[in-house]
């Protein structure tokens, strides 16, 4: 948070005569940035997720170079559950490998196909599409309004074999239970 | 009320009960009080806190998605906590995010969060609190709650006053049962106590109704209250027994009186024939002895009950003994036509003790076996070594006693047959005389009888003495060597004019010269020219008493190696001790006995003799 505020300080002292549109895109890239991080927070890990204790909570993120950019700054020093955190970029198309959570940006072609391949190994997927969780996706953005809500499917996240915090669920817009696709 | 309680064992009782609950309550109540108070903060500040964490930790997901409508509705869930008044959460950045205020309460919320703690204003408890997630802080909880230790007092002082009423309920039922259980027996003492007093009714006891202390009081009195009857009978019968003595004692004194003045009548006239004379004589010579026998109990009865009596010690042989009461009661046993036995060993059996006071417990034995013996009966004295002991017993065909009274006769004025006894001389202290006399010689004394009219026997036993002991022998009878009659100068002073002119008349008999004196002063006058060999002083003389005569005629010259004679009533030891120190060289009680005037003067012819 204290990096989001520092960004929102720099972009607004330094950057002063920048669009209002700018300003949007930036503030929506560091506001998923942050969430995709308090999401990993609410997941509950075990230990098979990891090789060593020691070994890093990965998320991935595709198709989102942006929201990617923010994570590394948000991630940098800090932890969950005892695992540092750490960020790994795939290209379009690449198979994402060695995370346990995935982000697929809006921009990102041949989404469910990504979706699909990384649910079958076992990665938790987040996504940022009005179908999202139709799609495979264990939580998914949605807007409301100025804010920034999500919604989250028990069926897929299970099928990823994780389990998310009900702390998480009881903010969340929408919750598909178990079995419901 | 206070004297009441002053004066009733009641009142104190309950008093103390009351004051020890009410106290112990009060001391309880008060400690009680403190502690909670104390606790109660401590208590409250933790309560919240712990509400405070649950709410921050149920609450993070909201803040951490600034989702303010699950944050409204998690704050919304304090309204089951009736004393929480508001709550509200802030956000990282400190900006007021979601409020809760409990309907009918109006509260200000804080613009900014304070630092984590509690503080308290009035009745009120507020409270920060921060949201912290992964080691994060995400927010801060705000509450406020009702804080009213006060109420919470009242509540505990409505309910140290109902258990105090519910204790002085307690206190007076248990009053009630210390009023059975204490009082009520120890007024009942009280009272039996009165009415003893009252009545002087020993036969009265106090009821007891309880094991404890107080019926063992109870007993202890009811004890008491046997022992004072029976002490006042046994004062009630020993006085009876010295009022019907005294009767006795007047009748047996009289007895003598009216022979004595008929044989006085016949010696008076003229024309008397020797024979007559002769056995008026011999009749007022019996009547005084046995006038002198009963004055000499009376003395011995004073002995016994002022614990005077004494007795020496001597070797004696005690056939001696029984020889002396053998001719003490040898008339009786003719009079009454008894056949007397009399068997004792040749050798001598030697005892330590009082040949006077042996002969008179023999003597006393034998009298009582002739007295209760019907006329023409048999008596029997024996005397035997038994082992280490020399046993005397006597024993008669008389009328014998009942086993009832084998334990009452050696005490004092008891007497067996009282219709009998009026026939029979005697004061009914032979026995218990005789008892303390062989009591004081270590010797026991037991009566037997088969029953009545079968006769009885009484055993004396006393220590033989080693034949060694054997010093003194006889003394006594064989005084001085009888002197050549001398004609001696003697004084006789009594203010009984009778006695005086009686002894005087007598001592001329005898062939000496006398003077006679009727009072101390006359005694000292006529001692003085006349210088006498031997002085009769009577002690209880008018003017000068006797004791002051002797010593001031020990003072004279011519009378310094006068022998000195006290005449006196009073034949006690002490009244002996007090003649010998006035310079008595003799005591002698009246009356006189000749025999002993006789010895006295020998003494004196001797003295002067050799003088």
């Amino acid at each position: 948070m204290a990096a989001v505020r520092a960004l929102l300080a720099i972009l607004l002292v330094g950057i002063a005569t920048a669009a209002a549109g700018q300003r949007t895109e930036a503030t929506e890239a560091s506001l998923k940035a942050a969430y995709l991080f308090k999401f990993a927070g609410y997941i509950e890990w075990s230990a098979t997720d990891f090789a060593s204790p020691e070994a890093p909570i990965a998320i991935g993120v595709v198709g989102a170079d942006e929201i990617a950019a923010e994570l590394y700054r948000i991630v940098a020093g800090r932890s969950i559950a005892g695992h540092p955190v750490a960020v790994k970029r795939f290209a379009e198309g690449e198979a994402a490998r060695g995370v346990q959570m995935l982000f697929v940006g809006r921009e990102a072609s041949k989404l469910a196909g990504t979706v699909r391949a990384a649910q079958a190994q076992g990665i938790l997927v987040v996504t940022d599409t009005e179908r999202g969780l139709e799609m495979g996706g264990a939580i998914n953005f949605v807007p409301q309004g100025e804010r920034l809500g999500f919604e989250v499917s028990l069926d897929s996240a299970e099928k990823s074999g994780h389990r998310i915090s009900s702390r998480m669920l009881n903010v969340a817009r929408r919750v598909v239970q178990k079995g419901a696709s | 009320m206070f004297d009441a309680i002053r004066h009733s064992v009641r009142g104190k009782a309950i008093l103390l009960v009351l004051a020890s609950t009410v106290s112990a309550l009060a001391l309880s109540a008060v400690g009680l009080v403190l502690y909670d108070l104390r606790a109660y903060e401590r208590q409250w500040t933790t309560d919240l806190t712990t509400q405070a964490e649950i709410l921050a930790r149920a609450s993070a997901p909201a803040l951490a998605f600034d989702d303010r409508a699950t944050a409204a509705k998690d704050l919304a869930l304090l309204k089951v906590r009736p004393f929480m008044l508001a709550g509200a959460l802030y956000t990282r950045s400190g900006e007021l995010f979601a409020t809760y205020t409990k309907p009918g309460f109006d509260t200000r919320f804080p613009p900014r969060p304070e630092a984590e703690g509690y503080s308290i204003q009035g009745d009120q408890l507020s409270l920060y609190h921060r949201v912290v997630e992964e080691g994060e802080a995400i927010g801060t909880v705000y509450l406020v709650a009702y804080y009213r230790p006060w109420s919470r007092l009242v509540d505990y002082l409505t309910i140290i006053g109902l258990v105090m009423i519910a204790s002085l309920a307690v206190t007076a039922l248990l009053s009630g049962w210390l009023q059975s259980a204490i009082t009520m027996p120890i007024l009942e003492v009280a009272r039996v106590a009165r009415e003893v007093m009252s009545q002087r009714d020993y036969s009265l006891r106090a009821r007891k109704t309880t094991d404890d202390e107080i019926g063992e009081l109870v007993d202890s009195f009811n004890a008491m209250l046997a022992e004072s009857g029976r002490r006042a009978q046994e004062l009630r019968d020993a006085d009876q027994r010295k009022d019907e003595f005294l009767a006795t004692l007047a009748h047996e004194l009289r007895n003598p009186l009216a022979p004595l003045r008929n044989a006085l009548e016949i010696l008076r006239m003229r024309d008397v024939d020797p024979a007559t004379g002769e056995k008026a004589r011999q009749m007022m010579q019996r009547q005084l002895a046995q006038m002198v026998r009963l004055v000499d109990d009376l003395l011995d009865v004073s002995r016994i009950t002022t614990g005077k009596l004494a007795v020496r010690r001597e070797p004696l042989v005690l056939q001696a003994a029984v020889n002396d009461a053998l001719e003490t009661v040898r008339p009786l046993v003719e009079t009454r036509r008894h056949q007397l036995d009399v068997s004792m060993p040749e050798e001598p059996l030697m005892v330590q003790g009082d040949r006077t006071r042996l002969a008179q417990v023999f003597s006393n034995l034998l009298n009582n076996a002739a007295k209760y013996t019907e006329p023409g009966g048999r008596l029997w004295i024996s005397l035997e070594a038994e082992g280490e002991e020399a046993v005397v017993r006597v024993r008669d065909s008389g009328i014998g006693l009942d086993p009832h009274a084998l334990s009452t006769i050696f005490d004092m004025f008891v007497q067996v047959d009282r219709s009998l006894e009026r026939t029979q001389a005697g004061l009914g202290v032979g026995l218990t005389l005789a008892k303390r006399l062989v009591m004081l010689h270590e010797g026991t004394i037991a009566g037997r009888s088969e029953g009545g009219g079968l006769g009885s026997e009484f055993e004396v036993r006393l220590k033989l003495a080693a034949a060694g002991e054997e010093g003194g022998g006889s003394q006594g009878l064989s005084a001085s060597p009888a002197a050549p009659p001398r004609r001696l100068r003697i004084l006789v002073a009594d203010d009984n004019v009778d006695a005086a002119t009686s002894l005087a008349d007598l001592l001329v008999a005898r062939g000496h010269d006398i003077r006679v004196a009727h009072d101390g002063a006359q005694a000292l006058f006529a001692a003085r020219g006349f210088e006498p060999d031997v002085a009769f002083l009577d002690i209880g003389m008018p003017k000068v008493h006797g004791y002051e005569v002797a010593r001031r005629l020990r003072e004279e010259t011519a009378t310094r190696r006068t022998l000195l004679v006290a005449l006196t009533g009073w034949g006690r030891e002490d009244d002996r001790q007090r003649a010998k120190e006035a310079g008595f060289d003799r005591h002698v009680v009246k009356p006189p006995d000749p025999a002993e005037i006789d010895r006295i003067l020998d003494v004196a012819s001797s003295r002067t003799a050799t003088a």
